[in-house]
């Protein structure tokens, strides 16, 4: 395994503003390493990362496949612990899962032997106690209408994770963890999906990190991409998302985002190419 | 199922008795009783108190046995297929004893147990508890991680993650297990109350062999083959009408 | 201790880095703790333990009768007694493959002879293989091949039916691609059908061959004559309580051997086969 030359440190990184208006939900990986040992194999899945993401930031996650990224989701949701190094979410270390650090995973992953509403209903029947209609306003804010007592096996992938976001929502975490959510969806509904999901945050201040292979879906969204390198994964380069707000879908033909999705591809690039060579020598 | 497939297949059914009657009519296989005999013999036994006590009792033994085997068995195999320290200091044991047929149990359980129907009882737990238990590890353990992480994420705790995701997960498994465990438990119950005697069922048959009543020996077997039959296919029922929720289409 | 805490030190147990308890002394240990228990229930007599054997007791027993004492007054040892459970059981199961796997491919591949004969046959499969001996015992001439058929009957149906699903269940995108590359019915049955048939029809076997070893025990006890079944009632009438325990192990063991048996076969026959 051929190790990498550590990220280079000026190209502009803009730094989030130290936070002091007491907003929730600002994560901060800490010299974060991760390693497993499966059958007498030794792999470093993350080393020596830092990042930080600001409270109510979007912060999209970039890189080859292979490179850790759903590892680094998985400790921040309390999923993994590191092997060295810790993260950190509004001054507390995180050890566990917890209803403020929600996620949407790849492949869908609403419990099919309950409703759609009882999907929706399960993060609050845990611990709050359910608020009468609120499932039904949110599923259908997602135009999800009608569809309460369905099984998650009747309705379509895209109506599965539009499910899968308003049980998130109904759970109102203050930081979203989504692993490469919209990936497996059609051009169409990936567009609407966008949209939604700016809509949402925008309107509810949440923190996003946000996992993606897309590099045009990390720039539409985020305020800030960083760029992970090839396993061991660590912070590439950090791109700083100028564009205004509210995006619409068409500012992808605009002449800043052309450039910023040229930066993201050279550096990417470079990296896809490392990542091959590792499954190729491996 | 078009009406001409369905005559065929019935046909195949009675072609049973018409060929039963045909080989014991002329002798074809020796000391086998006529149908008619054994139609004689079935009314003759619907009159007797015996036969319905018989069959009572081995019902209400193999329900009984099978619950508890299902009780047991079920938290059992949800926590060796979740909880890996808990199946490396459980699970080894439990093999060990499970090649073991459960007849071979009978001479240790009418020793150690104190009255012989418990004895029959205990054998038809045995014969229900491997199946069912080794299906819902593998059901427990065929949950994919994302849902229990999920439900954390949402909120849930430990029990209660067990409760709304293992378990609904590892059902069809479950019901698998339950399926083939009610098949086992009238098996060996059959085979124990042969063995260890007394009243039932396989008793009744078996003194029906040793009394020379053989028309009767059919009698029971097809009293057997009945009940076992509609209790497969309740446990069967049951779990279909359950577990109504199907597997996630893929996107 | 809350649930927190536990599930932490689960995860630690799951990450392997718990120093003393591997997973090996673990699963040691619960053997350990089994025999001991064992042994526990033995000598405070809980219930009627007291009547039966510990585990010192038993396996005294079990290494006298490996070292060919005689176990009954015809003088066989238990080698012998378990050579004809054995026997018993390898020839029911030999028949039984021979007569279902075909079977079971017919019924599966054709819907004119699963019509016809299926039907007939689900008659009979409710019927607890034991309930057949005392008609066995009626109908058969001998005494051997009456208990050989009704371990042949407790072998024949998990085959002929865990045969009949694997065929159905062969994706037809298969057959379709060998149609599409010119094979004709009867190739597609020999290089399509029967190698995708073949895992479900080591599933059938390896429960077959379960099925048979209760079966056989079932019958030996109820029937007498030679064989472990025997050996563990007569030592039950003959209150030679560590016998008993000697033949459970014994029947155990084989059991277990002819499971490992059909898995290993299986495995070999299957290697093509995508491991979990």
């Amino acid at each position: 395994m051929s190790k990498h030359d550590a990220p280079t440190d000026d190209s502009p990184t803009a730094e989030p503003t130290p936070d002091t208006t007491g907003k929730t939900g600002a994560i901060s990986l800490d010299n974060l390493n991760k390693t497993y040992d499966p059958e007498g194999e030794h792999v470093v899945a993350v080393e020596d990362m830092d990042l930080d993401v600001a409270a109510e930031e979007f912060v999209a996650l970039l890189g080859p496949s292979g490179c850790g990224k759903s590892t680094v989701l998985e400790c921040i949701a309390g999923y993994l612990e590191p092997t060295e190094g810790e993260v950190v979410v509004d001054g507390t270390p995180v050890t566990n899962p917890d209803p403020k650090r929600g996620v949407v995973f790849q492949e869908n992953r609403l419990f099919p032997w309950k409703t759609i509403k009882e999907n929706v209903e399960f993060g609050p029947r845990m611990h709050e106690g359910v608020e009468e209609g609120r499932a039904e306003s949110i599923l259908d804010e997602m135009g999800l209408d009608g569809f309460e007592d369905a099984y998650p096996s009747e309705l379509s992938g895209g109506m599965q994770q539009r499910a899968e976001l308003a049980r998130l929502l109904a759970n109102d975490p203050a930081i979203m963890l989504m692993d490469e959510p919209f990936s497996a969806l059609d051009a169409l509904t990936k567009e609407i999906m966008q949209k939604k999901l700016l809509e949402v945050w925008e309107r509810d201040n949440r923190t996003v990190l946000f996992i993606t292979h897309d590099v045009e879906e990390a720039i539409l969204l985020a305020d800030r991409v960083a760029i992970m390198t090839a396993r061991p994964g660590q912070i590439k380069d950090v791109i700083d998302v100028d564009i205004d707000r509210p995006r619409d879908p068409e500012v992808v033909t605009t002449d800043r985002f052309t450039e910023l999705r040229e930066r993201a591809l050279s550096v990417i690039r470079e990296e896809a190419e490392r990542a091959l060579e590792q499954e190729d020598g491996a | 199922m078009e009406s001409r497939r369905r005559l065929v297949r019935l046909g195949s059914i009675l072609a049973v008795p018409v060929l039963w009657f045909v080989a014991s009519r002329f002798g074809l296989i020796a000391g086998l009783p006529t149908p008619v005999e054994v139609a004689d013999a079935y009314v003759a036994e619907l009159y007797r108190d015996d036969f319905w006590i018989s069959t009572i009792r081995s019902t209400i033994r193999v329900l009984a046995s099978f619950v508890v085997a299902a009780a047991v068995a079920v938290p059992l195999g949800l926590l060796i297929g979740r909880y890996t320290i808990f199946a490396d200091l459980t699970f080894p044991a439990l093999e060990m004893l499970r090649p073991i047929p459960p007849i071979a149990w009978i001479p240790f359980t009418i020793l150690v147990l104190p009255a012989a129907e418990l004895s029959i009882m205990f054998i038809t737990f045995l014969g229900a508890f491997f199946p069912i238990l080794l299906n819902t590890i593998q059901g427990a353990r065929g949950v994919e991680v994302e849902y229990p992480r999920a439900a954390q994420s949402l909120g849930a705790n430990s029990y209660q993650t067990f409760r709304h995701v293992i378990f609904p997960g590892a059902l069809p498994a479950i019901h698998a297990g339950m399926i083939v465990g009610m098949g086992l438990a009238w098996v060996n119950l059959i085979a124990a109350e042969m063995v260890a005697g007394g009243t039932g069922l396989g008793f009744l048959t078996w003194s029906a062999y040793t009394s020379g009543s053989y028309p009767t020996i059919i009698v029971g077997v097809i009293t057997i083959g009945l009940l076992g039959a509609i209790s497969s296919a309740l446990v069967r029922l049951l779990g279909d009408w359950q577990i109504g929720w199907t597997e996630p289409r893929p996107n | 201790m809350s649930t927190t805490t536990i599930e932490r030190i689960q995860r630690r147990f799951e990450g392997g880095t718990v120093p003393i308890l591997t997973k090996r002394v673990r699963q040691l240990l619960s053997i350990v703790l089994f025999l001991g228990l064992w042994s526990a229930l033995v000598r405070f007599g809980v219930l009627g333990f007291d009547t039966f054997v510990g585990p010192e007791t038993t396996l005294a027993a079990l290494l006298e009768a490996l070292s060919g004492t005689a176990m009954t007054e015809g003088g066989e040892t238990i080698y012998e007694h378990a050579a004809f459970s054995a026997f018993r059981v390898l020839v029911a199961v030999t028949i039984a493959v021979l007569v279902a796997i075909p079977l079971g491919l017919t019924i599966g591949t054709s819907r004119r002879w699963e019509d016809a004969l299926f039907p007939a046959l689900e008659v009979f499969r409710p019927v607890p293989p034991v309930a057949w001996v005392p008609i066995a015992l009626l109908l058969l001439p001998t005494f051997r091949s009456g208990v050989i058929f009704v371990v042949f009957v407790g072998a024949f149906f998990p085959i002929l039916v865990n045969t009949i699903e694997g065929v159905k269940t062969v994706e037809a995108e298969y057959v379709q691609a060998a149609a599409s590359l010119g094979a004709g019915s009867r190739d597609i049955f020999r290089h399509v059908i029967v190698p995708a048939t073949l895992p479900s029809i080591i599933t059938g076997v390896s429960l077959g061959v379960g099925l048979a070893w209760i079966t056989v025990v079932a019958a030996e006890m109820i029937a007498g004559g030679v064989g472990i079944g025997y050996i563990i009632f007569q030592a039950y009438r003959l209150l030679q309580t560590e016998v008993i325990a000697v033949g459970m192990i014994a029947i155990g063991f084989l059991g277990y051997i002819s499971a490992a048996a059909v898995h290993r076969t299986g495995h070999y026959l299957t290697r093509w086969q995508e491991t979990n």
